[in-house]
């Protein structure tokens, strides 16, 4: 953004708005009020009052509103230990198959570099700015690759096909994205060419757009590829995206800062011919190149090879940057092009730098080969198969390749030199061994034979058939056969490592070994050394250095010499060596460790003794200085306050203020490696030093202003971006800044401190001294070894598949119990099962194990779960290699490309992790009671034999009713007579339990417990990289897709059916209430329960005769009750025959009316749509 | 992956250090030989003790030992801190032995650990445990970690050979270390005795002290020397008295020298076996001469913590730590040497001719505490 500012430096011509017109009229037509034109800091200012808070509590809360977004938008700063130039950024174009990746790519790499890519294959690194590099990746279509790219990417462009929408991938790169830091995102809209309505292609552009915001953030870029021109996106599009991709900033990603890592843009099979001859299925050494990312890669680390497994890298070296930035790369010539790209898989760029070699890529066409081998095409090929030697003949039949071989051999009696980075451009020009070997030369074979016009076109075959050559099986064979390039190197490399051991073992002075280095070269030695490797970088650094002048050599052999004492001879590390090196300094009587001269002069055995005393405290046999003596304490008056402070000072000169920054300890350094003689001035003449000092006082001085300003750029800098987020309300930033200056602010003084200190602490290390020390800074360009890799991985190596190398932290290669917190992704249609095998993606790795779910009680236990809750976090514990706390997982339970569900399964983070998995189950122990006491009862089928009851003594026990009580002991004598007459094999069952009541024999006695679960020890990484990509990984099947495969039902146990509930209702016995107790009742609560009656009342008893009068009265009551009883019930007949056909009627008459109200509707309004229409149509006319 | 592959190591020379660095990097290790030769072949009591602290603290670490003990594998587990925790760290070294490598390992545990040690609490070989209080525990707070909870607590005093001493060390859990430049010695600013007498008479003491304080005297009016006459229960077992020096600069560094002075172990007459130990009054003298001499080196340490050191360096994070000690001692050679074995992390050396000294720098390995729990 600060770009587009920096352009203008003429005023831009205003806007001049129309004032009679169409539009105008329009303006003023649709804007009526005069306040809407106004902006609305104008209308603050004219209406103060409207926007004044009116109510306090809206206040508040708008005003924690505002903290808790700031609070929100802060976050701890995050020390950037980087030096140097970054490694190119990687931008990875992802999307779904048919989107337009590759012909992104492609686009983008026209422009920046104006070469046409024939084909991306791998990564493609590019010289965007002067001081940007990127390196552009295409994203596989599986999934495994998507895994993969989220770990590396810097820049993620997500392709969508606009015709079609928005489709799954994306949406689960998303979140394996979001799960693996969150690097920057951008979308990018294809296939819009496709709509035809414009008024279409505006709303499908709107809504794709809300649906990406949602999803990242509001706001969050989404670019429009409107269409194709030549088959190219235009150029204009193209332009502003790259645009936008070079003033795009990449914040660190915590996982990413702490591990190294290298996206490899180069994959090379270096095991011995011969070997793969013997055995083509042995395993086999790779190189792999690519620049080193994230933090410092010292040499040692494991790394784990995404897809394959964890190697130990046998070897490190680093190369010169082959594709460097305008502004390092020096041009020598005006013939030199600036190399602006490097994609050796994609097989581009001519030069190639190696170890110990350069290859050379020729163009097809300038290639010349002799012409029986062009005429007939099948001799070509049979020459392949037939023999090393013919090859060699038919190499040699090239006169220009014969040349350089001739210019090889000449040159190397020179060259004894490892090509390093500081000096591979003189390295190049003068000493390097020119290989012309071109990898294709196979199918530069191919391609003479087939067609003899050779064109541009050409080179777009070029790869495809290189491809085939290469990484076919049966061709295989072919390709080492040809590569004799690489034989040859590898002898070179070989002889190199002889002279370097055999310098080790002089100690010094290469220059001896000239004589020696061409009489080796021709020997050409292949003999695989693998312990020498490490050894060999020690030594190439005393090789580089011995064009210095030898004041500096010695100097500097000075130095290491301590060290040298320390560490012993590179490769060394008992301590028998720690003789040999003291007998080697015997001039330095002073620097010598005091444990030597002891040694020496007291016993021999102890040198090599391996089972010294381990005692840190250092215990001085010799004499102590009797320190009454006068002199011996003024010799030592000085190191106390009470002396002399001067004398003090001009001794502890180095640590004087030295804590920031230290530059003077550097020149204090540089003094002592250009010899002894400055060394007495500085100890004899005081007014130099005090000179020295006052030098020193300035330098540091200008150092420390340097250093803020820095540091205040770069605080503004991360700032920005910030501001313009929310930028609407300058306001509650600026309280924001103030709020977060105080913490963040001083921690990122610190870092930018510690960074600086760091910057110049290793600033006067050499080169050699600083790799062993801090490792290999990010940004180079490393080439690894790895010894013993599978063979599946070069036959299935694809370069559409990149190849991500992940370096490991200590302790992150051992395996043990991972406790994550985990959330099934709302998107996957089933909950998770306990014990289903699962593929998580934690740090580089990505590996299949079986979790335990589970949750965690109020009490602190974890209770297993058998199956993921539905919209909740739980916890998950598995067997797997360590990753450290707060890394995220993506799991994953499908890897087939075939399916249309949403493939992530799951998304956690790891909590810690643990070798004790204590995860409970619940278990219910049910027994019934077979014979009760008064509070005792004896319960059996709870247990099954007298030890497991010995286990549970003392345990808890209910009953259904709640009463409680207790396990006391196995039933033994008490008991055994009566059960053994019925069926004795119960005996060791019965336990005897106590309760607070007297239990029930209905009863049913609970016992409940809580087991431990074991959590399978079962991982099993994906190598998904030692087989054919286009194979879906098949692991370790989950229990319901072995069902499902062999047709199995799930079985049923009977017990968990659910049965029909039987509940006959309960007789209790009448309620007894002793005599006793009734007696002492009052006579209010005393039952009053008397003896029935045998002779029924007086009043029942009777009998009622009736008087003749009365009767007949009584007759008519009767006669008239029955009348009118008769009456009510015909009437109400009548009445409700009435009623019904009323409402039939009623119906009837309603039915046509709704209709009628219908229709009258009906023509109601369509006159109304006609009026409508009219009026619509009338104005426009 | 599959198999756990061991690290060979040879003799028992720097267990502790080995078992430490393999705890802490995670590297299962085997040690062969050990002692192989001898007339008492294989593992020695304090040694096996210190495995089984080990496992106190640790989670999931096995050891396994062979027959005669003169190989033993050892795969390390998780540090698990916690409270409470008590071990009997044996007559035959004294607690400071297992102090050193403890206090680092607690520090990258999962829980902030709280442990009482039983032992000796002072002899002449291993450093005492006042050492430890007054300049250990100050050199752990310059490379970040937290003052609170770090704490040594001297409950009982004991000496060789029944020991009997007690001290309840707790020590907090950091996320990880800070890189620490420290190069500035500074000058000696005051110096501090620590005296204590165990089942012997407080005269001992007073004559130890007054000695040492003559030599000094001389050079620094600030030398004050604490006396701790113990009795009862807190004396320990044995009888014997001791002195720790510690010269503070103006820099905070910390130099400590120490002694004890005990009966040989023989059962004998206590009046006569001290007749043959040195008098109070040498060991005063010489103890401050031992003082004067580490102090004469330079250096932030002194030569025993010169080890220490060098681990907390290496531990940090990848920044430089940059620190200045006196002549290297052999046990910090030893350390590293062992660093760059387990920790790949090498150290520049470089002599500093003006001030007779050695400045170290390093990279640290950015060991992170992975073991604590995320909330």
């Amino acid at each position: 953004m600060g770009k587009d500012g920096e352009g203008g430096g003429q005023p831009h011509k205003s806007h001049r708005v129309r004032k009679s017109g169409a539009s105008a009229k329009k303006k003023s037509k649709s804007k009526p009020n005069s306040t809407e034109g106004l902006s609305k800091e104008q209308q603050k200012i004219n209406n103060p009052k409207a926007f004044a808070f009116t109510s306090s509590k809206k206040a508040k809360r708008l005003q924690s509103r505002a903290t808790e977004k700031e609070q929100k938008r802060l976050h701890l700063p995050t020390i950037d230990r980087n030096i140097g130039e970054p490694a190119p950024f990687v931008v990875v174009v992802q999307g779904p198959p048919q989107v337009g990746k590759s012909l992104l790519i492609k686009c983008l790499v026209k422009h920046y570099t104006k070469h046409n890519l024939p084909e991306v294959q791998g990564p493609v690194t590019i010289v965007s700015g002067k001081q940007r590099r990127l390196q552009f990746v295409e994203c596989p279509n599986d999934i495994n690759g998507m895994i993969d790219c989220a770990k590396f990417a810097d820049l993620a462009l997500l392709l969508i096909d606009g015709s079609y929408g928005f489709e799954m991938e994306t949406f689960e790169f998303l979140n394996i994205l979001q799960n693996h830091g969150f690097p920057r995102v951008m979308g990018v809209l294809t296939h819009l060419d496709k709509f035809e309505d414009v008024k279409k292609l505006k709303k499908t552009k709107q809504r794709l757009k809300h649906r990406f915001w949602t999803e990242i953030y509001d706001g969050a870029k989404l670019f429009y590829l409107s269409g194709l021109i030549h088959g190219k996106y235009t150029k204009r599009e193209v332009h502003n995206l790259a645009r936008f991709i070079s003033v795009m900033k990449f914040p660190p990603l915590s996982w990413r800062a702490s591990h190294p890592y290298i996206l490899v843009d180069r994959f090379e099979d270096v095991t011995p011919p011969e070997k793969v001859h013997m055995n083509s299925k042995c395993d086999r050494n790779v190189t792999l190149y690519g620049y080193l990312r994230g933090c410092n890669m010292k040499k040692g680390t494991k790394a784990h090879i995404a897809g394959v497994g964890d190697y130990h890298l046998s070897g490190v070296t680093a190369l010169a940057d082959p594709c460097p930035l305008p502004s390092v790369a020096k041009k020598k010539g005006l013939r030199d092009k600036e190399k602006l790209f490097y994609a050796p898989m994609s097989g581009l760029g001519e030069l190639l730098y190696d170890k110990d070699a350069v290859y050379i890529n020729i163009n097809d066409h300038f290639v010349q080969f002799s012409k029986d081998d062009g005429a007939n095409p099948e001799g070509s090929e049979k020459g392949k198969q037939r023999d090393v030697g013919v090859e060699l003949v038919k190499s040699l039949q090239n006169t220009k390749y014969s040349v350089d071989e001739k210019l090889e051999k000449s040159n190397i009696s020179v060259f004894g030199k490892k090509p390093h980075i500081s000096e591979a451009p003189e390295a190049v020009g003068r000493d390097v061994l020119l290989e012309p070997v071109d990898h294709y030369e196979s199918d530069i074979k191919d391609e003479d034979s087939d067609s003899d016009e050779e064109d541009d076109t050409d080179d777009e075959n070029d790869p495809e058939s290189l491809e085939k050559d290469l990484w076919t099986q049966s061709n295989y064979k072919e390709e080492i056969d040809l590569d004799r390039g690489r034989v040859r190197r590898k002898a070179v490399f070989e002889n190199e490592m002889d002279i370097d051991n055999k310098d080790s073992g002089e100690d010094d002075d290469s220059d001896s070994g000239e004589d020696d280095e061409t009489e080796k070269d021709n020997e050409a030695m292949l003999s695989d050394s693998g312990s020498s490797d490490d050894k060999e970088e020690d030594e190439m650094g005393n090789i580089s250095k011995w064009k210095e002048s030898l004041l500096e050599r010695t100097a500097s052999r000075r130095n290491i010499n301590l060290e040298q004492l320390v560490y012993g001879t590179a490769g060394s590390k008992s301590s028998g060596d720690m003789k040999d090196a003291g007998e080697e300094e015997s001039d330095e009587e002073f620097f010598k460790p005091k444990g030597e001269g002891k040694k020496k002069s007291n016993e021999g055995i102890n040198d090599n003794d391996v089972d010294i005393d381990d005692c840190s405290k250092f215990v001085s046999t010799g004499s102590l200085k009797d320190w009454k003596n006068e002199d011996l304490i003024e010799s030592i008056r000085d190191r106390f306050v009470t002396g002399k402070w001067s004398n003090a000072k001009l001794r502890n000169e180095l640590s004087e203020g030295t804590v920031g920054d230290d530059d003077e300890v550097h020149g204090d350094f540089e003094d002592l490696e250009t010899g002894q003689k400055y060394e007495g001035d500085h100890a004899d003449d005081v007014g130099n030093s005090n000179k020295d000092d006052a030098l020193a006082a300035e330098e540091r001085k200008l150092k420390k202003l340097a250093l803020r300003a820095k540091f205040d750029a770069q605080y503004n800098g991360s700032e920005a971006p910030d501001e313009e987020d929310d930028g609407d309300d300058d306001t509650k930033t600026n309280r924001g800044q103030s709020n977060g200056d105080g913490y963040s602010d001083t921690l990122k003084e610190k870092m930018e401190l510690q960074k600086q200190t760091n910057i110049a602490e290793l600033a006067d290390v050499d080169e050699d001294k600083r790799v062993e020390i801090e490792g290999f800074r990010t940004g180079t360009y490393l080439r690894i070894e790895v010894r013993d890799v599978p063979y599946e991985m070069v036959d299935n190596f694809n370069p559409f598949h990149p190849i991500l190398v992940g370096g490991l932290a200590l302790g992150e290669d051992s395996v043990g119990y991972m406790q994550v917190r985990l959330k099934r992704h709302r998107w996957h249609k089933k909950v998770l099962k306990t014990r289903d095998p699962i593929i998580m993606s934690i740090g580089w790795r990505r590996y299949q194990t079986v979790p335990i779910y589970s949750i965690e009680d109020r009490n602190g236990r974890l209770r297993m779960l058998k199956y993921t809750p539905e919209h909740m976090h739980c916890l998950a514990m598995f067997w797997g290699p360590l990753a450290p706390p707060h890394t995220g997982v993506v799991a994953i339970q499908n890897l087939s490309n075939n399916q249309a569900s949403f493939r992530i399964t799951a998304t956690a983070t790891v909590l810690e992790f643990n070798h004790a998995a204590k995860i409970m189950k619940k278990l219910k122990l049910v027994g019934t009671p077979c014979k009760i006491f008064k509070k005792t009862a004896f319960i059996q089928d709870m247990f099954t034999s007298d030890l497991e009851i010995a286990r549970f003594e003392g345990a808890s026990v209910r009953t259904v009713s709640g009463i409680r009580g207790q396990v006391k002991k196995a039933a033994k004598g008490e008991i055994s007579n009566k059960p053994s007459k019925k069926g004795g094999g119960k005996e060791g069952a019965i336990v005897r339990c106590t309760f607070e009541d007297k239990i029930k024999m209905g009863d049913t006695v609970f016992l409940r417990a809580w087991i431990q679960v074991e959590v399978p020890r079962f991982y099993n990484p994906l190598t998904t990289a030692l087989q054919p990509r286009d194979k879906t990984w098949q692991g370790m099947k989950t229990v319901a897709e072995l069902r499902r495969e062999h047709n199995l039902q799930v079985p049923v146990n009977k017990d968990s059916l659910y049965r029909p509930v039987e509940r006959r209702p309960r007789k209790f016995n009448p309620l007894v209430i002793p005599k006793s107790l009734q007696a002492a009742l009052p006579f209010a609560s005393k039952p009053k329960d008397l003896a029935a009656r045998k002779r029924p009342l007086l009043e029942n008893r009777r009998a009622v005769v009736m008087e003749p009068h009365e009767r007949k009265v009584h007759k008519l009551v009767q006669h008239l009750q029955l009348l009118k009883t008769e009456k009510t019930r015909k009437q109400k007949r009548k009445e409700a025959e009435k009623r019904k056909v009323l409402a039939v009627e009623k119906s009837k008459e309603e039915q046509i009316s709704k209709k009628r109200q219908r229709e009258e509707r009906r023509v109601r309004y369509r006159e109304e749509d006609k009026m409508k229409k009219k009026i619509r149509r009338n104005p426009q006319s | 992956m599959g198999k756990i592959q061991y690290k060979q190591l040879k003799g028992s020379q720097n267990m502790r250090l080995r078992l430490l660095l393999s705890t802490l990097s995670s590297t299962p290790i085997i040690i062969e030989d050990i002692r192989a030769e001898e007339t008492l072949p294989g593992l020695r009591p304090y040694e096996l003790s210190f495995l089984r602290l080990l496992e106190e603290v640790s989670d999931d670490c096995s050891v396994e030992i062979n027959e005669t003990g003169t190989k033993f594998k050892y795969k390390p587990g998780i540090v698990m801190g916690g409270r409470h925790l008590v071990h009997d760290c044996g007559t035959l070294r004294s607690i400071g032995y297992f102090l050193e490598p403890l206090i680092v390992l607690g520090l990258f545990g999962k829980k902030p650990l709280t442990i009482k040690l039983k032992g000796i609490t002072n002899d002449s070989k291993d450093p005492s445990v006042d050492t430890f209080q007054k300049t250990t525990l100050p050199i752990l707070k310059q490379f970040g970690v937290p003052p609170e909870g770090l704490e040594l607590k001297i409950v009982n005093r004991g000496v060789p050979p029944k020991g009997g001493g007690e001290v309840i060390l707790s020590v907090p859990i950091v996320k990880e270390l800070e890189a620490a430049i420290w190069i500035d010695e500074g000058l000696v600013r005051r110096i501090r005795g620590y005296s204590f007498s165990a089942r012997v008479s407080s005269q001992f003491e007073n004559e130890m002290l007054h000695k040492a304080r003559g030599i000094f005297n001389r050079l620094l009016p600030d030398v004050h020397i604490y006396t701790d006459h113990k009795a009862g229960v807190q004396a320990g077992e044995s009888p014997g008295y001791g002195i720790t020096l510690v010269a503070e600069t103006t820099s905070g560094c910390c130099i400590s020298a120490d002694t004890a002075v005990y009966r040989g172990g023989e059962e004998e007459d206590e009046f006569e076996e001290k007749k043959e130990l040195s008098p109070p009054g040498d060991i005063g003298e010489k103890i401050a001469a031992t003082l004067l001499a580490e102090i004469e080196q330079g250096g932030v340490v002194d030569s025993t913590h010169q080890g220490l050191l060098f681990l907390l360096c290496a531990l940090c994070p990848p920044d430089v730590s940059k620190v200045r000690v006196g002549k290297l001692s052999p046990y910090g050679i030893e350390v590293l040497r062992h660093i760059s074995d387990f920790l790949k992390v090498k150290f520049s050396i470089k002599p500093d001719p003006a001030t007779n000294t050695v400045i170290l720098k390093c990279v640290g390995c950015g060991l992170k505490n992975l073991s604590r729990k995320a909330s």
